[in-house]
């Protein structure tokens, strides 16, 4: 589940960011912190977004930067972001964004459960909203504490 | 049945939501569709009938493949129905 594989120190609320290079950079130097991925990984998501465009954009303000496991991905984990301001990546349908969920994945599995759930998540804007509110990423661990009550 | 292949660059994020998605609402509407996930790479010697992808991806995949199917937004069950459904309604010309 989401719960498994995030924790507050993989957090980072209320991120100034300049642009969508920047807040990819900051959302996922928690992760890079942790240990969870290499420097390395956040270069080849920027560069992903470069060639590709922002296919990681998927929903309304919503975000998952993310990388292939050969990039640098050291340990399965999903980084919870916001911005103080939105920024624009260039993705018509969904821009602004405001809310990145960074996900290092080792393999295509272990990581699934948890991703599901972040797609219900996601289909209602009762996550978000906490997101919002939340001053405190014990807030948001608090709150996916009680889902899986 | 028709197999779908559904990937984006990475073959790991966008391609697993993606998938829990399609599976989703293929599931609750009975489609005749199979799908197995992969990246890019996976396209090479790709011997389905469809790719389901971002939209982004999709206009680049145009022409590639039998047929490449581009989701906006993800978590939207409405687009993903009606897209499929175009699909299965042009399969049955």
């Amino acid at each position: 589940m989401l719960r498994e594989l995030t924790d507050t120190n993989l957090m980072k609320l209320g991120i100034q960011a300049t642009d969508w290079q920047d807040a990819i950079r900051q959302a996922a130097q928690p992760l890079v912190d942790q240990s969870r991925i290499r420097e390395s990984y956040v270069e080849d998501i920027i560069q992903g977004v470069r060639d590709y465009g922002p296919y990681i954009v998927l929903t309304k303000n919503v975000a998952l930067p993310h990388a292939r496991p050969e990039a640098g991905a050291l340990r399965d984990a999903i980084g919870i972001a916001t911005l103080k301001t939105p920024v624009y990546f260039g993705n018509k349908d969904n821009d602004p964004v405001k809310y990145l969920f960074c996900l290092s994945a080792t393999d295509d599995e272990k990581h699934l459960d948890g991703l599901a759930q972040l797609a219900q998540l996601l289909e209602n804007r009762d996550f978000l909203d906490e997101l919002d509110h939340a001053s405190d990423p014990a807030e948001i661990i608090a709150y996916l504490d009680k889902l899986e009550q | 049945m028709y197999k779908a292949l559904v990937c984006c660059r990475a073959g790991m994020g966008s391609s697993m939501l993606l998938k829990i998605k399609a599976d989703q609402v293929i599931r609750e509407n009975g489609y005749p569709i199979a799908t197995e996930h992969g990246n890019l790479d996976s396209l090479i010697g790709f011997n389905g009938d469809l790719v389901i992808t971002m939209d982004d991806l999709s206009t680049e995949l145009a022409g590639k493949v039998p047929y490449a199917l581009g989701i906006r937004n993800i978590v939207d069950k409405e687009e993903m129905k009606q897209k499929l459904e175009t699909y299965l309604a042009s399969m049955n010309q």
